[in-house]
């Protein structure tokens, strides 16, 4: 803890933070150790990949998250490793010299693009504008000339929560508007910059992208469920669960399924990587997770205190849980079979036997 | 009186998986509850109970017996025999839809006029169908959340679900349609034995019926 201030306060990455840096690179990615000096080797090349990085529908929470880790290596060796020739939130350029900025690495250079933020398709994009061009714009310029995009957080990946029910400005992830491009999903609110910098060096060691999954996420990060890995596991197969916040069983550390952590339904390495470098994570920390790392999760894993959605009734305006809403509908059930055989049985009263019935 | 004859109806295999389906609905709905509101809360740590985890494991025996019920269901309904094949059932021919009239007619007691059928009546039919692809949605949704991390299972889970959450959803909307199903049923089978004696109910035990002789 000595020298925090002198290290915060200096902006050359040490030799012994960089190497910690690419080993936990490796270790995200699942890689051997003896990969690590790969790692290193292509991270110290003197030529640093261009980076372009767009900032659109989002709350700049991705960048914090890698910016403001406690430990500054990961963010340092970020920003050592690429060069960033256009960051709207950390670039020094301002007005038309970062315009110049962006527009020459497009035009003139092989790049990388990352894309935070989801993209407002609605009334023709005109709910995200940077420059006076929208948000839908600038992408349809700058993603066809990228030689990968690798969309950071669940905005860019998925729409995020401008993307939750009903939409209002019809965001839509990357990968809804661009095709043609190697396209990386990093999704979570925000996700674990360890699953961003492993993208990144698996490209510089081997000038390829990681091993995707079915949503484009690179599976050394999200090829797990939570639930598989979850240090609470045990708590859950032999039924020991927070009945609520706060309760005896909350500070026993119990599982938090009850409480609706959507760990079951959601693929990430939260509990292997964890956060902001001091081990920790929603669930170790007594919250249930939320599913951010899964598409429209705004929708499917709220209310994020339950197991499952509510239903929506159409036209009524009514929402209620499953069960409740099965249970009507049996109970419903129930009433016409009564009622069906006590039409059955008054008729037969009325009408008389038949002959010959038993 | 009546006389009456005995006619073979149901082969053993369609007693078989009737029995099959009827016993994992049971299993899988209660142990379905447990699982997604557990009920119990153990709190001796330590100990060698695991009700989660027996829930689960009768869980995953009841739905492997569903999906080989199902399995054969299929089988039966393309190679079974004449009242268990599905165009026995489906409103395609004269006969067929004139039985779905008759049945909706005697159903909501407007005709008691009952259409003479060794299998079953259309509406019934229609209805099993209905169920069994409802088993099959169950099936696949079921196995996409058991086995996550199988690549064929999670890209077409994922092409046909969207999420494990979207998944679980449905598959608990879709276990209620069962629970309906069991309760209509079970009346409408009672209520055909009363208003035409032909041992309905006793025929899904010995797989034969009785018909008036003609």
């Amino acid at each position: 803890m000595a020298d925090t201030l002198n290290k915060m306060l200096d902006p050359q990455l040490n030799r012994r933070g960089f190497l910690k840096g690419c080993t936990m690179a490796a270790a995200a990615l699942g890689l051997s150790e003896t990969m690590i000096p790969k790692l290193v080797e292509a991270a110290a090349t003197a030529e640093r990949p261009r980076v372009i990085w767009l900032h659109f529908q989002e709350c700049t929470g991705c960048t914090e998250s890698l910016l403001r880790s406690s430990h500054p290596d990961l963010a340092r060796l970020i920003l050592d490793i690429i060069s960033l020739d256009y960051h709207e939130t950390v670039m020094a350029a301002a007005g038309h010299q970062a315009e110049k900025n962006l527009h020459d690495t497009v035009d003139n250079h092989p790049f990388i693009l990352v894309v935070e933020g989801g993209i407002p398709t609605k009334d023709g994009g005109i709910y995200c504008k940077i420059a006076g061009k929208t948000a839908m714009d600038i992408l349809a310029e700058v993603a066809p000339k990228a030689s990968a995009i690798i969309a950071i957080g669940t905005c860019a990946t998925f729409g995020g929560v401008q993307a939750a029910a009903p939409n209002p400005t019809g965001s839509v992830g990357v990968q809804d508007l661009v095709s043609g491009v190697p396209i990386v999903n990093i999704p979570g609110c925000p996700p674990n910059p360890v699953s961003f910098l492993g993208t990144i060096l698996h490209y510089l060691t081997f000038k390829r992208l990681p091993a995707l999954d079915n949503l484009n996420r690179p599976l050394f990060a999200y090829g797990r469920r939570i639930h598989d890995q979850c240090e609470r596991r045990a708590h859950f197969d032999e039924g020991r669960f927070v009945e609520q916040y706060g309760d005896e069983f909350h500070k026993l550390g119990y599982c938090l399924y009850k409480v609706g952590c959507k760990g079951p339904e959601t693929f990430s390495n939260c509990p292997t990587a964890r956060f902001n470098d001091v081990g920790v994570w929603p669930v170790s920390v007594g919250n249930g997770c939320f599913g951010c790392t899964e598409p429209n999760f705004w929708d499917t894993m709220t209310p994020f205190n339950e197991r499952l959605p509510m239903v929506k009734i159409p036209s009524a305006g009514i929402v209620a849980s499953a069960d409740k809403v099965g249970k009507t509908v049996l109970g419903v059930t129930a009433a016409a079979v009564g009622i069906h055989a006590a039409v059955g049985i008054g008729k037969r009263i009325i009408k008389g036997k038949k002959s010959g019935d038993a | 009186m009546a006389t009456y004859e005995r006619h073979y109806c149901w082969s053993v295999l369609l007693r078989l998986f009737h029995w099959m389906f009827a016993l994992s609905i049971v299993f899988l709905v209660v142990t379905g509850f447990y699982i997604n509101n557990p009920w119990t809360n153990t709190m001796i740590e330590g100990s060698a109970s695991f009700p989660m985890a027996t829930m689960r494991y009768i869980h995953y025996i009841a739905a492997y017996t569903m999906a080989s019920a199902v399995l054969i269901r299929l089988f039966l309904y393309i190679f079974g025999n004449a009242q268990e094949r599905v165009w026995d059932i489906l409103p395609i021919s004269k006969r067929n839809i004139n039985n779905l009239k008759m049945t909706l007619l005697q159903y909501s007691y407007i005709s008691d006029k009952h259409d003479e059928r060794l299998g079953h009546n259309l509406l019934a039919g229609l209805t099993y169908l209905f169920t069994f692809f409802a088993a099959l949605v169950m099936i696949c949704s079921g196995f996409y959340m058991l086995f996550p991390e199988v690549t064929l299972l999670a890209k077409w889970g994922g092409i046909l679900f969207g999420s494990q959450q979207s998944a679980r959803y449905l598959h608990h909307l879709l276990m209620w349609w069962f629970m309906i199903f069991a309760v209509v049923h079970i009346y409408l089978c009672i209520w055909n034995d009363c208003q035409e004696p032909e041992g309905l109910i006793s025929s899904i035990f010995t797989g034969a019926k009785f018909k008036h002789r003609a």
